[in-house]
């Protein structure tokens, strides 16, 4: 144990001294902080505080109830209701005003014109929302509600009924979306999605990076020779071990370093943007404890797998050319893992994703896509985990043998069948 | 005791047995030589007492023990082929070897800079390795080897690439760990060096043991057939083909073989017959250079 502790902390220092790993691990934070900042400023969608527009109010007296209903609108994720603000409202509009208004739209003084024809009423005209561009897109949900709201009451009290007591029956129905698995309501919202394939990119690109880390730090000792002096104080497994555990902890420093300071961005984001931006929207991230749990072992069951076989690939070749062509069809493994995302993420329940999340070596990236995306049947987490477990302690015992012959043999790169009699040699 | 002894140990690899059941006693204290020319097996040998490679059959012993993690840390070895972490401090790096045999890291460190002190490299133990030149990184691998005071150093060409005054620093650093009790396995092609230096030795080629035990005797064996002369004049006068078998100039100098039961004094007939002046004529016992040649070549003939 004591030697295996040695090598781990010599590979742990070694490696976090480095400038590549202080210069990337700096990188992501300014990032996330340049992030922040930006979707603050654009949270609002425009440079001006709110989204000005003007309604042309061809009815006469609904103006001043759209207005109304618009300042009152139930805010809503996209937009919040003081954001939309009526500069003016025109009754009865003469040629002159509408051009006037259209050149204040052209002159971007204005955001978008409402227009209320006379038809509205009785239902045989729409009304319309002129505006430049398509980034007022996102008002059109809260404009028209409003413009119902207006026109409905109207319609009532022409029937004699009062709009506030009929407020029951216009009441929206709503319809949620439900997990049949987990009986939970699903969050309709995209932020699982955006979870899922973050932590599914983040295990892509850690098996990669950390992989060729194991791989070409195994090639470093081969190639200076250093492993016989090593492997004369310690056994190549133990060795072997202490690298792999490592390099391991160099990336989930790097992924504290980075959790923190993201962590710290989103928890302060309301003051961040207090500073940046007063009265825009606040960013923030939604995660869930268990899913971290999930993504830690998942991430551990992956990353031991493919960095043995790194390792395995590593001890086998001589040069920079050999292994490039030694860690492609590791590297083509872990890809196909990134490329079955879309199945996944299409339909985690169908069962091809259920098979796939269960297959050795894709198992660990696309479970925890399918975990991110919607939680699974506890059955099948299990399962995979398991599958997963076995696939790693084989593939370790494999890689350490073919590691154990492959560090001390120079030249030419082995064959497959050599390295089958490799497995045998005692 | 012995410091090593092998029984009928094999190792194989696909085509071939590297060593094919080899026996063989070291006795500790002693300065033994490990010779044989290129592919014998050596290599193989001493790995297999460093335990870096397991042998297929047969046993290896060290210090009375069966190989082990613990008689690992009884050895140090100095590998044929040489490296060492490019981007560390020579401190930090022997400290990180020394502490992999079993030293407290602070008493690795203690030793190493005693060690860098003595052997030349006192002012530059913040440098880094690559910043080195071949001989001082060979200095470091040799310090690596003998830090944690081993009863067993194995030292795999130790002299290559070292000019005279290291390749003597470090003959002296050797000399002076046997006379503190240790063993020294030294695997060399120079035989010079095994001359000086030897106490024993053992010959193998192709994964077999030609010859081995004390050095003397196995010259005494071969007996004094050798006349080393040097002279000036015509060599013409060397023409003897009933007497010697074999010629071996060294420049000024000459070893030559005489054959069985001739006698040596022809030769100095022969010279002052064709007017040479001798400066030296001496009955020598055989080089080991002579013995290698002979033996190595009698095998693959």
């Amino acid at each position: 144990m004591r030697k295996i502790w040695l090598i781990f902390k010599r590979e742990y220092i070694t490696r976090v001294r480095t400038k590549a790993f202080v210069l990337g691990t700096l990188a992501l934070p300014l990032l996330s902080i340049a992030i922040l900042v930006i979707s603050i400023l654009l949270s609002g969608g425009t440079s001006r505080n709110s989204t000005r527009i003007a309604i042309v109010d061809e009815v006469g007296g609904v103006g001043g109830a759209v207005e109304k209903a618009l300042r009152e609108g139930k805010s809503s994720a996209q937009l919040k209701p003081e954001v939309v603000q009526v500069v003016q409202v025109v009754e009865h509009p003469t040629p002159e005003t509408e051009a006037y208004l259209n050149s204040q739209v052209m002159q971007n003084e204005l955001d978008g014109i409402l227009v209320l024809p006379k038809g509205l009423l009785k239902g045989t005209a729409a009304a319309q929302f002129h505006a430049r561009g398509m980034r007022t897109a996102a008002l059109m949900g809260p404009i028209e509600r409003a413009v119902n709201a207006a026109i409905i009451a109207r319609r009532l009290s022409a029937e004699g009924k009062s709009a506030g007591a009929m407020k029951n029956v216009f009441q929206v129905v709503q319809v949620q979306l439900v997990n049949a698995s987990s009986q939970k309501e699903e969050d309709p919202s995209e932020t699982n999605f955006a979870v899922a394939i973050v932590a599914g990119m983040v295990l892509y690109m850690t098996l990669i990076v950390y992989g060729m880390s194991t791989m070409h730090s195994v090639m470093e000792e081969k190639t200076t020779r250093m492993v016989e002096i090593l492997v004369s104080s310690i056994k190549p497994f133990d060795l072997l071990t202490g690298k792999i555990v490592s390099v391991g902890a160099v990336a989930l420093t790097q992924y504290l370093i980075w959790a923190l300071t993201i962590g710290v961005l989103f928890a302060s984001a309301a003051s961040v943007t207090a500073l940046v931006r007063p009265g825009a929207a606040t960013p923030g991230i939604n995660l869930s404890p268990m899913l971290l749990v999930y993504l830690v072992v998942f991430f551990l069951a992956g990353y031991f797998l493919y960095s043995a076989l790194y390792a395995a690939a590593g001890a086998i070749v001589s040069n920079d050319e050999e292994a490039r062509q030694a860690q492609m069809p590791l590297t083509l493994l872990i890809l196909c893992s990134f490329m079955l995302f879309n199945v996944i993420l299409n339909n985690p329940n169908s069962t091809t994703s259920v098979i796939l999340s269960m297959t050795p070596f894709l198992s660990p990236i696309l479970m925890t896509l399918r975990v991110a995306m919607q939680t699974p049947p506890l059955w099948q987490i299990v399962l995979a985990l398991g599958f997963s477990i076995a696939t790693t302690v084989y593939t370790i015992r494999i890689s350490a043998r073919i590691y154990r012959v492959g560090i001390l043999m120079y030249g030419k790169r082995p064959s497959l069948k050599e390295l089958r009699r490799w497995l045998r040699y005692s | 005791m012995n410091a090593v002894s092998l029984e009928k140990v094999t190792k194989r690899y696909d085509s071939f047995d590297a060593v094919s059941s080899l026996t063989m006693e070291i006795k500790e204290g002693a300065v033994f030589g490990l010779l044989g020319p290129n592919g014998a097996g050596k290599t193989t040998t001493l790995r297999m007492i460093v335990r870096i490679l397991l042998p297929d059959q047969g046993s290896v012993r060290v210090l009375g023990e069966p190989l082990s993690e613990r008689t690992q840390d009884l050895i140090g070895y100095l590998p044929e082929e040489r490296g060492l972490y490019r981007q560390m401090r020579l401190l930090e790096i022997l400290r990180f070897l020394g502490a992999l045999k079993g030293l407290s890291e602070a008493e690795s460190e203690r030793r190493a800079r005693v060690w860098l002190d003595r052997l030349g490299l006192g002012d530059r133990v913040n440098y880094e390795v690559h910043s080195l030149s071949r001989g001082m990184q060979q200095k470091i691998q040799f310090i690596a080897a003998i830090i944690h005071r081993p009863r067993l150093v194995i030292l795999d060409e130790p002299f290559t690439g070292l000019d005279p005054v290291n390749a003597a620093l470090i003959k002296d650093v050797m000399l002076e760990l046997r006379n503190q009790g240790a063993t020294i396995i030294l695997s060399t092609h120079r035989m010079d060096q095994v001359e000086q230096m030897c106490d024993s030795i053992c010959l193998m080629n192709k994964g077999q043991k030609l010859l081995d035990g004390d050095l003397k005797a196995i010259k005494k064996s071969y007996g004094n057939n050798t006349v080393r002369m040097e002279f000036i004049g015509d060599q013409a006068f060397l023409q003897l083909p009933d007497i010697i078998e074999r010629i071996n100039p060294y420049g000024e100098m000459v070893d030559i073989k005489l054959r069985p039961g001739a006698d040596a004094q022809q030769i100095l007939k022969s010279a002052v017959e064709r007017g040479v002046r001798v400066h030296r004529f001496e009955l020598i016992e055989p080089p080991l250079n002579d013995i290698f040649i002979e033996k190595v070549s009698e095998r693959n003939a």
